[in-house]
């Protein structure tokens, strides 16, 4: 019984209040949605251009913004403060835009150049988006015509310059050539953009036997420097020390001089010295020198041996005896 | 409250909101936003174009309302094979900035921007090939004649003399005077533009600029530049390897020619130095022995003796005089 009476009491409640609360409710609902469609965040990085009913009304900076909800007015949120880049020539792998694990467009990148060779350029734009309305209203499709524009400048620029001074003298004004140029044509569309900086990559001769030989000119470069330091290597190894074997030769010469000299002035001095006493009394000095030396010579402790013989036979002399004593 | 009157208060609410709803569907009024442009026309026929943004009028039901972007569109013309006026064949890649300038003509003649974009190819094709193919090749890869005027040469590094440095350079040299050109890339694009905007106009299309985006070599040139440029880098390699084997050569001469002449210098100073003593020792003796020859002779050969006897296995005979007074002689005989 209880069962069958509770049922009604709800079931008259919700008659009861329905169309009030249904009303309430959707009142609240359409209140809530109002409020919140008329708030709108601009990140610190961004900028909003507001337009109201179509027509630009106002740009508003970062933070909690306002607007007159019911489509009256619409916000678009544009990165003002962000540099952002493009490559040319290969695409990074992953947005890092590091060197690795990147794909090459050459289609890009191959350029003739003034002297009509082909060379491969790859290189990098920086831009900032200046003025959000310009960006938003002025230009299509904008993204292709940085892109088609970077592309046709640097061609131009390239193709006015010999390939040698693409690679090396002239790089850095190519860089500051093409800034101005790019950024004078998207000035002149209101493209809203600053070119922050043109930076060129790699500029190398396209791939394969010819980039080989581009390379094998500095291989040939370090072979020339070998071969020039070999020489002087050689050069130095015997040159310093033939000069010291000169002033060998002089100083043993020098030597030799003073040597001779010494010894002949030696001689002098004791032959003259000698030849004094022998002035005084020449017999006598002469025998004693005589038999002084005869006496050196067949000293039996001298090195060879003396044998004496009569020439005559006319005397007998025991020469086996004289023979031992020489010994 | 009765739900009566929340029902009839309920009705008459959703009520307003259809008609409010189909009022705007409808009704009068549409919304332009920035970069568009519209053609209002009525029953097929041009009644009004806007070209300013806001909230705009028109009759409900009867208008149809065209709306056209009123930015910078680009045109991406597909690259071209065109022989150049010495009949090289090259690609050229160019693209082009564009704008609905007159929608009520433009509306009359294209009606669609992809209409518009095909009567762009057709227009903007023919006047590239025109241009390109009246004109030399240099002429459309050069914009100017500053490429005469820089000095093109090797880094020559790690080479002593200036007078080497220039011989390498002048091995290497790769400098050639080009053409001088008149027109330029830029002066092309302008031919192009002047050409093809007399065209364009027509269809209420107003042509910003045309840019030669790439120009390149068509295939099999591209192979005979290839090879022009390993033989230009060859031969420079050679000079290099080749200067280096001649700078070798030199020092191997140089170290050879400068130790002789070292050696033989200084054989001879010692030689000089030699010879001076020499002369001076025979000096000093001969002046000495001179003054007395006599004695000299003694001296010299006893001297000699001295020296020269005592080491022979020597025989003697008795009768020398140092023998005299074994045998019994008198010393005065």
């Amino acid at each position: 019984m209880d069962t069958m009476q509770q049922p009604p009491r709800p079931a008259r409640k919700v008659q009861n209040i329905s169309p009030k609360l249904v009303i309430w409710i959707i009142v609240a609902v359409v209140l809530v949605m109002l409020v919140l469609s008329s708030f709108f965040v601009v990140d610190q990085t961004e900028q909003s251009v507001v337009l109201r009913l179509g027509k630009y009304n106002r740009t508003v900076g970062p933070g909690l913004q306002t607007k007159i909800p019911l489509g009256i007015e619409a916000s678009y949120n544009v990165p003002t403060q962000v540099v952002q880049t493009m490559t040319f020539g290969y695409r990074a792998a992953n947005n890092a835009s590091s060197l690795f694990g990147r794909t090459d467009y050459d289609n890009e990148s191959l350029m003739l150049t003034g002297d009509l060779n082909i060379i491969d350029v790859q290189w990098i734009v920086q831009y900032k988006i200046e003025d959000p309305v310009k960006w938003m209203f002025n230009v299509e499709s904008r993204e292709t015509t940085l892109r088609d524009i970077s592309q046709s400048v640097m061609n131009k620029l390239v193709g006015d310059l010999p390939i040698l001074s693409v690679m090396t003298s002239e790089r850095t004004r190519i860089e500051v050539e093409a800034q101005d140029n790019m950024q004078k044509v998207f000035d002149n569309y209101g493209l809203g953009v600053r070119i922050v900086t043109v930076k060129l990559q790699n500029i190398v001769p396209p791939i394969g036997a010819v980039q080989d030989a581009f390379e094998d000119v500095n291989k040939a470069i370090q072979d020339m420097n070998r071969l020039i330091n070999e020489g002087k290597q050689n050069y130095n190894k015997i040159i310093p020390s033939a000069r010291g074997e000169a002033n060998k030769l002089i100083q043993q010469a020098q030597g030799y001089a003073s040597e001779r000299v010494n010894q002949a002035t030696g001689d002098v001095a004791r032959f003259n010295s000698v030849r004094e006493v022998y002035e005084q009394s020449k017999d006598i000095t002469r025998t004693r020198l005589y038999i002084e030396t005869m006496e050196s010579i067949i000293n039996p402790s001298s090195e060879g041996s003396v044998t004496l013989i009569d020439k005559t036979l006319a005397n007998f002399l025991p020469i086996q005896m004289l023979e031992g004593g020489a010994k | 409250m009765s739900t009566a009157t929340n029902k009839k208060l309920i009705t008459t609410l959703i009520v307003v909101v259809v008609f409010l709803v189909i009022f705007v569907l409808l009704g009068p009024f549409y919304i332009l936003y920035e970069g568009q442009q519209s053609v209002v026309t009525r029953f097929g026929k041009i009644v009004n174009f806007e070209q300013d943004s806001g909230l705009k009028f028109k009759m409900p039901l009867i208008d149809t309302v065209v709306v056209y972007p009123k930015k910078i569109l680009s045109w991406d013309g597909a690259a071209q094979r065109i022989p150049t006026k010495e009949n090289q064949f090259i690609w050229v890649d160019t693209t082009a900035r564009w704008r609905i300038a007159d929608p009520a003509k433009y509306y009359e003649t294209v009606n669609t921007v992809n209409n518009g974009i095909s009567r762009l190819n057709d227009v903007l094709d023919s006047s590239i090939r025109t241009i390109i193919s009246e004109n030399f090749l240099n002429e459309a890869v050069r914009n100017s004649n500053q490429i005469n005027n820089i000095k093109i040469e090797e880094q020559v590094q790690s080479v002593e003399s200036n007078e080497d440095a220039e011989t390498l350079r002048n091995l290497t040299v790769t400098q050639s005077r080009q053409e001088t050109i008149t027109i330029g890339r830029d002066g092309l694009s302008n031919m192009m533009f002047d050409q093809a905007k007399q065209f364009t106009a027509g269809f209420g299309i107003e042509l910003i600029d045309i840019v030669i985006r790439q120009i390149r070599y068509s295939d099999d040139l591209t192979e005979s530049v290839y090879q022009r440029m390993i033989k230009e880098r060859n031969q420079i390699a050679e000079a290099y390897r080749s200067y280096g084997r001649g700078q070798l050569a030199q020092w191997q001469g140089q170290t050879e020619s400068e130790e002789k002449q070292i050696l033989s210098a200084a054989y001879s100073q010692s030689e000089r130095i030699k010879g001076v003593a020499d002369a001076s020792a025979a000096e000093i003796y001969a002046k000495s022995y001179s003054a007395d020859p006599e004695f000299f002779e003694l001296w010299r050969t006893l001297e000699s003796y001295r020296k020269t006897i005592p080491g022979l296995n020597k025989v003697l005979s008795t009768d020398m005089e140092y023998f005299d007074l074994i045998y019994g002689k008198t010393v005065k005989d």
